[in-house]
């Protein structure tokens, strides 16, 4: 007989580990096989990409900015593309990383608000639990080895409360007054550090945009994957607001002073 | 209730109108037909008794088998249909020996019982292409026996996946005159010798042949020595000792 | 020049499911109480993801389990034990014995033997009788009760420095004295904080934020604990073992 609790009641294999060897919780799965499993290729690697995603906190809520680019390899191939999108009233995504799984994820997003929405329960989706059912998508997926290839973060505002986290292909999740994504971990993080630790109930919205403003400018000198079109969300109590896109002014003068590499003689 | 039989009596799952399950009604009525078993606890342990009935001289009495071992302190005595309790201690064995790999200590009295309940209402037709495990319910009752953190304890199941906990029960043909009995002579401080002569002076009354060490069989569980099955020259000292 | 060796062969990427989220625990048993720790930085590479990722987890009055390694694993293997803990709790009608929490840590983690949580736990807490304890297992479940351990990042920083203060390790006596078997609370918890003052110098992955759990047996009085700067109990039931976390800044650089 089966001693598992958890499998009485279903479809039983008796020829295949009849005395349920495997810890009482972790069911066998016994079902029918997929066919074509061996044909099934997973994900090995991004192709069209977006880069950077910055997020911060400010006195009023949570200030996010992405541009407007997905690259294919180093051509930038698409050059009009939303990276922060809203989910219910209170949540945005950003995403960098493969942007054909992000629209996956931003159609996971859509039946989640949709079916949350029906249930007409009371519940209302804010950032924690998005954050939380993304975090398990991602793990779960990365547990396959067919993970959603791209770097999300999380800002919403619920409740009076700011909330700010990330997680990524590999399920890994954290949270912080200040996120970025990709090559904006390794510049833009710095400056917003800076700028903000200490200072999230003080700062305000002229002042976080100013931030960030900088910030992706600064990206946009040095990373050839990034855009000088970029939007910029805010999430507060009076809810998510997407900016249309922004255009980054730049002064390109100082390259006239460089010397040592380039085209001139001297 | 027997004399009308009804269509309730036909499916094993349908309610009747009262709201009763004649089949496990018909169940429990299964283990007043059993021979008779007496559990007792006391503060230095658990003992279980059962009344062999040995049928024919021809048979060897030894071959009887109403008292099993679950673990190491746990033991289960049955009336009823006997085989039916294969498939419960069973299941009480592999669920004892999986929290015991699991969790590394062994599995409460309680829990076992209750693994041996869940068992009882797994009866009834199957659903499409799966084999259902049972087409009837048990037809046995069990006692419990077992030591763990708690102390010494003593669990009843019956048919129905219900269970309780005992100082002192009876159960199978005799169990009617011998609970009474044990409702009179049972008492808190109780010493496990105390309860052994009990248990066997309580089959005594409810045999029809003459109690002696080939017709009945004794068990305790002591939180010494956990659970064992007395043999016949023990058994002959405190049935001397009576 | 490229090696040509290597080239002759079909290059093959693979997703690597696997990271590194820096960090270090420990955990010391006394004779009626058990201190676990962790720093709360979490990096990969040199990047800090964040300055505060807790490492440590209450998990009962009793037991609390410190994790390190691959962060994500980490979370949801607490998570799971958690889990299994509840289910435990309705199935049994009471929490879960210190050691039984180590079998089933060993359990869950052999589960998956061929596709491990990469972490390494650290499990301490009040066994049944009363005494300290500390259970450390590595990433498939091996696992052994001791008096000390460090784990992660700096535990080759930290563990002989615990060799030499726990077990007084390359220490001789006094004459006619001998090594004490435990160690008082109040030397433990400066032990604790020394180990990660050191680690967050010498290693860069070490810092930000020091969390240590104190587990007091059944009984035991706040004797070395009376003092103690930003205590705060999360004690959850009456007049059992009883759980307290301390908190400490550490160097951000």
């Amino acid at each position: 007989m089966d001693h598992f609790p958890t499998n009485w009641g279903r479809p039983r294999n008796d020829a295949f580990d009849a005395y349920g060897t495997h810890p009482i919780h972790q069911r066998p799965y016994n079902g029918p096989k997929d066919a074509f499993a061996d044909g099934v290729q997973h994900t090995q690697q991004p192709i069209v990409t977006g880069t950077s995603v910055l997020a911060i906190k400010y006195k009023d809520g949570i200030m996010m900015a992405a541009d407007n680019l997905a690259s294919y390899g180093s051509l930038a191939r698409f050059k009009d593309v939303q990276r922060l999108c809203p989910v219910g009233q209170y949540t945005v995504i950003g995403a960098g990383g493969d942007m054909s799984d992000f629209q996956y994820i931003q159609h996971i997003m859509e039946e989640l608000t949709i079916d949350e929405n029906s249930a007409q329960d009371g519940h209302e989706l804010g950032p924690v639990e998005i954050h939380e059912y993304m975090s398990q998508v991602m793990y779960a997926r990365r547990s396959k080895m067919d993970p959603l290839w791209n770097s999300l973060i999380i800002g919403g505002f619920k409740d009076g409360k700011r909330f700010l986290s990330y997680v990524d292909l590999l399920g890994t999740t954290y949270s912080a007054s200040t996120l970025a994504t990709g090559y904006g971990s390794y510049i833009a993080q710095p400056l917003l550090r800076k700028a903000v630790e200490g200072y999230e109930d003080i700062l305000t919205e002229e002042d976080a945009r100013k931030v960030l403003e900088n910030s992706m400018r600064v990206l946009f000198y040095r990373d050839a994957r990034s855009l000088n079109k970029y939007q910029i969300a805010t999430i507060t109590s009076a809810g998510v607001n997407i900016s249309d896109s922004l255009h980054l002014e730049t002064s390109w003068s100082f390259a006239e002073g460089i010397r040592g590499y380039g085209a001139q003689t001297q | 209730m027997f004399l009308t039989r009804s269509e309730y009596d036909r499916g094993v799952n349908t309610f009747s109108p009262e709201g009763r399950l004649f089949q496990v009604e018909y169940a429990i009525e299964a283990i007043k037909l059993g021979s008779t078993t007496v559990g007792i606890r006391t503060p230095e342990g658990v003992v279980l008794a059962v009344e062999k009935r040995v049928q024919s001289p021809l048979l060897e009495s030894s071959s009887i088998e109403k008292i099993m071992e679950i673990d190491s302190h746990l033991g289960c005595a049955m009336s009823g249909l006997t085989a039916d309790a294969r498939t419960m201690i069973d299941h009480a064995r592999v669920t004892a020996q999986n929290h015991a790999f699991t969790y590394d200590e062994r599995i409460k009295v309680e829990s076992a019982t209750q693994a041996v309940c869940d068992l009882a209402l797994r009866f009834g037709e199957s659903v499409h292409d799966e084999d259902a495990m049972m087409s009837r319910p048990f037809g046995v009752a069990l006692l419990i026996a077992g030591v763990d953190e708690l102390g010494p304890q003593l669990y009843h199941t019956d048919p129905s996946g219900t269970f309780m906990r005992y100082d002192a029960k009876a159960i199978g043909s005799g169990s009617e005159a011998a609970q009474s009995e044990l409702q009179d002579k049972w008492h808190k401080r109780m010493t496990l010798s105390e309860a052994q002569k009990l248990t066997l002076r309580v089959l005594k009354q409810v045999m029809e042949e003459k109690l002696d060490q080939h017709n009945v069989q004794l068990a305790q569980v002591t939180p010494q020595k956990g659970f064992e099955i007395l043999d016949e020259v023990k058994l002959q000292e405190i049935i001397e000792d009576m | 020049m490229p090696d040509m060796a290597a080239l002759a062969h079909p290059q093959q990427r693979q997703f690597n499911p696997y990271s590194e989220n820096g960090g270090t625990i420990l955990a010391i048993a006394g004779a009626d109480f058990s201190v676990i720790a962790g720093d709360t930085r979490q990096s990969e590479g040199y990047s800090i993801q964040t300055r505060y990722a807790p490492k440590v987890f209450r998990l009962t009055d009793r037991a609390v389990l410190a994790v390190n390694g691959f962060a994500a694993d980490g979370n949801m293997f607490v998570k799971k034990v958690k889990q299994r803990l509840e289910w435990y709790r309705h199935a049994h009608a009471k929490d879960m014995p210190l050691r039984a929490i180590a079998r089933l840590i060993q359990t869950m983690l052999y589960a998956r033997r061929f596709f491990p949580y990469y972490v390494y736990n650290i499990l301490g807490g009040i066994e049944e009788d009363g005494t300290g304890a500390v259970y450390s297992f590595d990433p498939v479940g091996s696992y052994e009760r001791e008096a000390c351990r460090a784990a992660g990042a700096a535990s080759s920083l930290v563990q002989p420095f615990l060799d030499n203060q726990i077990y007084f390790k390359n220490q001789r006596p006094a004459a006619g004295t001998s090594h004490p078997a435990h160690l008082p609370l109040p030397t433990v918890l400066s032990i604790v904080i020394d180990s990660f003052t050191s680690a967050t110098e010498r290693h860069i992955e070490v810092g930000d934020g020091l969390e240590m759990y104190v587990v007091l047996a059944k009984g035991r009085t706040l004797q070395g604990l009376e003092g103690i700067r930003g205590m705060q109990e999360l004690t959850a039931t009456e007049d059992g073992e009883r759980v307290f976390i301390v908190r400490r800044d550490l160097k951000r650089d």
